[in-house]
């Protein structure tokens, strides 16, 4: 709970802030800049420590007969405002060895003026001065908050500069850079503060005055203790690189007039005919303070520290955006659940840290919605009383050490109070890294909590996503799908987070349905751009123009898309695609799906297909220019003009060795065989074909799949061989069923 | 001292007075020594004002940050009708308690003939004086110590050399 009220508090205060701190870090870069120019000032005199304030005297007094005060910046430069011999105005920079004019004093120009202004106040007088003062506080509470989220990440103080897992770009970042920004950043923000505090007037700055009492002297007696100021013991003892500031006597000769020498911490003022300290004012800390913090937050003492500064307020800018990148990236998945929880049939529920988590599920749940199923998708903490639910998915992170996510702390009580009344399968998605010690360890303790309910049973083992990869959520996917029948997308560029764009194709052949028992028909695509693709890749298809998606698997034949589909009554996919007019354009989305490949290695492969299914080997066939052994087994239901139509295709690539054999099998004609008899017939060659490194592909329906997959395993069984899962670790096995 | 600088001073001193005589105008120090109020630095003005009463030229300003002229709004009407350039009379702002001293320019035909010079200041948001001090220009008045009315508590006249 405490990671969240952190969180929030740390996003709150840079939503609030975010608008101004933008401006602030765009001035305050630019300021920066300014001050490393400035202290590159040609006009600086070195070895200020070396030069009394008695010495600049005797020189300056011969040149500049009218003196009316000696400054020296921070970047040390000494600044004379006197009238020349001449009676000109002099307001420029000397030496102060020789007292020779180096240049007039440069005016800030009217954009850093104009910046300053802005950076101070936004041109907003005193309300603008409130705002950037309790924007500078924020940015304290902001970098404060930041360290502790670093902290909590990084599992403690100790780790604090250990590797950190990169997730994605803008979170990497934000947190590495503010390990290293830290120290600039809170300088800034604490020094930002205290200037506005002590603007205010909040600080107690009481000066501590001394007063000399000098002796009562006449005229005359000033005059016969007269020292010149060049000699007066005082000067001689003061430095230049001690001195802000020195303001010659008003009016000369005047005993009521003096010199005012402001120094770092204290002000004092000097007779000017005697050379005694006549008052001394010490500043009060809080203005000692005060003078440190501008010197801290404008840089202009040291020009390294002015770089630093400016890196660390440009770093600023870069942690507004990808701090916004990684909250629009948390926030970012909208659920859109059609069902309500209590009819819902699929429960969903993630656990979720910075949002990857969800937007895998909701790409889950997006699919399982697009057939029609009954799905609802909600976070883990909202779980409960399900009365319709047959299937529940979890999905989750870990966070810390083996702990929950922030929105699943409440699910191992809930799960205690809620209990199912009838038998629900469940399945546990875990998602991490495998660079951390706890792997998916709240996912495996929340796959035993689960299976020590009375009304659960595992559909499916637990599955671990490493790093965000695709392929183990797809791997997932197909056991999913597998064992519970509902189609899910086992192309791995469906889960991942970038789509491929849409893109533009013709429809160059359409095919009518030509009997009404197997309504199907075959469409031919061309990709306005080239694209690689291969048979077996898919075609997502987006018939009402909005984010419903119908995927199909695809045969890639002379460069051209080939589709083989199935008139749905109603289908939405399907229908979209019947009606479609030769020469037509569509937008479609074409995704690779490796893992359907003909693989390049295997010289023996056998194809196994029911219905549309076989339209991705009729492309693998036509391409197998290498003439590796292809036996093709299909099942379909009539012997319908289309399907003898492949057996044609089928008989002409054996013709040309591109195909070694084609068995087919028709449900409902007579001597009505399904493909599985075929497979059972040929067990033998079945058998050696997985034992020699043979490769079987099976595309078509779920069903299908499963008891195709069923029937090798008694093959392999009986012949004593490893089991299947083995060959299909080994890559043997491959499908795409829906 | 050697003798080349000692005739180069004399030299400068002579044509110094000369190009003064000519150009008619004497400088002279002003010190405008501020009352220990609490606040923001105050704001100066100081500008000519001719016999009629109106705004002639601006002499001096004192403080640097343009969107503060707002608040001085007698002189600022005078300044955004005039669009005088001020760089070479702009300079720091004063505080609280704080003293400056700034060269002034004047002609020396504007003497004893009605003229002064108006000091006004403001700080910030807070009251603004319009006329904190005023000095005639008049040959004794002019180096006469004048007690301000605001922010100011005197300013004093001297002329330079």
């Amino acid at each position: 709970m405490t990671l969240s009220i952190w969180r929030y508090a740390h996003l709150l205060l840079a939503l609030i802030s975010s608008l101004f701190l933008l401006i602030l870090s765009l001035t305050g870069v630019i300021l920066a800049y300014d001050a490393v120019d400035e202290s590159s000032s040609s006009y600086r005199s070195d070895g200020l420590d070396t030069v009394s304030v008695a010495q600049t005297i005797r020189i300056i007094k011969d040149l500049y007969p009218e003196i009316i005060e000696l400054s020296i910046d921070k970047q040390s430069r000494v600044y004379l405002d006197a009238l020349d011999a001449e009676s000109e105005s002099v307001k420029g920079y000397i030496d102060p060895r020789s007292g020779m004019l180096l240049g007039p004093v440069a005016k800030k120009s009217d954009f850093i003026q104009w910046t300053t202004t802005l950076h101070r106040s936004l041109f907003l007088h005193e309300t603008g001065r409130i705002v950037v003062g309790v924007v500078s506080f924020l940015l304290l509470l902001i970098t404060l908050t930041g360290i502790l989220l670093i902290v909590k990440r990084q599992q403690g103080w100790r780790h604090f500069f250990k590797k950190v897992h990169r997730d994605f770009f803008a979170q990497y970042f934000h947190v590495v850079s503010g390990r290293v920004m830290l120290i600039p950043v809170l300088m800034i923000s604490l020094t930002g503060t205290y200037l506005f505090l002590s603007r205010t007037g909040i600080l107690n700055k009481t000066e501590a005055v001394q007063e000399y009492d000098l002796e009562e002297r006449t005229e005359e007696e000033w005059i016969d203790n007269q020292l010149a100021p060049a000699d007066f013991p005082i000067f001689q003892d003061i430095m230049l690189d001690e001195v802000e500031r020195i303001e010659f006597p008003f009016l000369e000769d005047d005993p009521e007039e003096y010199f005012i020498l402001t120094l770092a911490d204290r002000q004092i003022t000097v007779h000017q005919l005697s050379g005694e300290l006549v008052s001394e004012t010490r500043y009060a800390y809080a203005a000692v303070w005060e003078k440190l913090s501008l010197d801290l937050h404008t840089g202009q003492t040291n020009r390294v520290w002015a770089i630093v500064l400016g890196l660390g307020a440009l770093n600023i800018l870069f942690f507004i955006y990808s701090g916004f990148v990684i909250t629009f990236r948390r926030t970012g998945t909208k659920i859109k659940n059609k069902y309500r929880a209590d009819n819902a049939e699929i429960i969903l529920l993630y656990g979720s840290e910075n949002g990857s988590t969800l937007a895998m599920a909701n790409r889950v749940h997006k699919q399982l919605l697009d057939q029609g199923e009954r799905a609802f998708l909600t976070n883990i903490d909202q779980y409960g009383i399900f009365p319709n639910a047959r299937e529940l998915v979890i999905f989750t992170c870990t966070y810390g050490l083996g702990e929950a996510p922030s929105n699943a702390k409440k699910f191992e009580q809930r799960l205690v109070d809620y209990p199912q009344r009838q038998q629900v399968g469940f399945s546990v998605l875990g998602f991490g890294s495998t660079s951390y010690p706890d792997f998916c360890a709240y996912a495996h303790q929340v796959d035993t909590m689960l299976a020590a309910q009375p009304w659960a049973g595992r559909t499916v083992a637990l599955h671990t996503v490493n790093d965000k990869s695709t392929a183990d959520v797809a791997a997932w996917a197909q056991a999913w799908s597998k064992e519970t029948l509902l189609t899910l997308a086992t192309a791995e560029s469906i889960y991942a987070a970038a789509q491929p764009r849409l893109q533009e194709l013709e429809v160059i052949s359409k095919t009518d349905i030509t009997g009404d028992q197997d309504p199907v028909f075959q469409v031919v695509l061309k990709p306005k751009k080239r694209s690689r693709i291969t048979s077996g890749d898919l075609l997502a298809i987006y018939p009402d123009n909005d984010a419903k998606e119908r995927f199909y698997s695809i045969a890639c034949i002379e460069g051209n898309i080939q589709l083989i589909v199935k008139l749905h009554p109603n289908g939405l996919g399907s229908g979209y695609l019947h009606q479609l007019q030769v020469g037509e354009q569509i937008a479609a989305r074409l995704l690779a799906n490796a893992h359907f490949h003909l693989p390049k290695k295997a010289k023996h492969v056998a194809m196994i297909a029911n219905g549309t299914g076989i339209a991705p080997f009729l492309g693998m066939v036509a391409a197998n220019k290498k003439k590796r052994a292809i036996q093709l087994y299909a099942g379909f239901r009539y012997k319908t003009l289309s399907n003898e139509g492949y057996a044609a295709f089928a008989h002409e690539q054996i013709a040309q060795q591109r195909l070694a054999g084609y068995q087919v099998a028709y449900s409902r004609e007579e001597n009505s065989q399904y493909v599985l008899d075929l497979i059972r017939r040929d067990s033998s060659y079945f058998g050696a074909l997985l034992r020699n490194g043979g490769v079987i592909m099976i595309c078509g329906a779920l069903q299908m799949q499963r008891d195709v997959e069923a029937i090798l395993e008694t093959i392999l069984a009986n012949a004593g061989a490893n089991n299947l899962e083995y060959y299909r670790s080994k890559g043997q096995l491959l499908t795409d069923c829906y | 001292m050697n003798i080349v600088t000692k005739t180069g001073l004399a030299l400068a001193l002579g044509v110094g007075f000369i190009a003064s005589a000519v150009a008619q105008s004497s400088k002279y120090k002003c010190m405008i020594q501020m009352n220990a109020y609490e606040g923001e630095a105050a704001y100066v003005i100081i500008s000519l004002i001719n016999p009629q009463g109106g705004y002639e030229k601006t002499l001096s300003v004192l403080g640097p940050d343009k969107q503060w002229y707002n608040t001085l709004k007698e002189w600022y009407k005078f300044q955004t009708k005039t669009k005088e350039k001020l760089h070479a009379v702009t300079g720091a702002s004063v505080g609280g308690g704080d003293r400056a001293i700034k060269v002034l320019e004047i002609d020396n035909d504007k003497l004893n003939k009605g003229y002064k010079l108006r000091f006004e200041s403001a700080v910030e948001e807070q009251k603004y004086h319009t006329t904190d001090a005023e000095v005639a220009l008049t040959t004794d008045g002019i180096t006469a110590r004048t007690n301000g009315k605001g922010y100011i508590r005197f300013v004093k006249l001297t002329k330079a050399q």
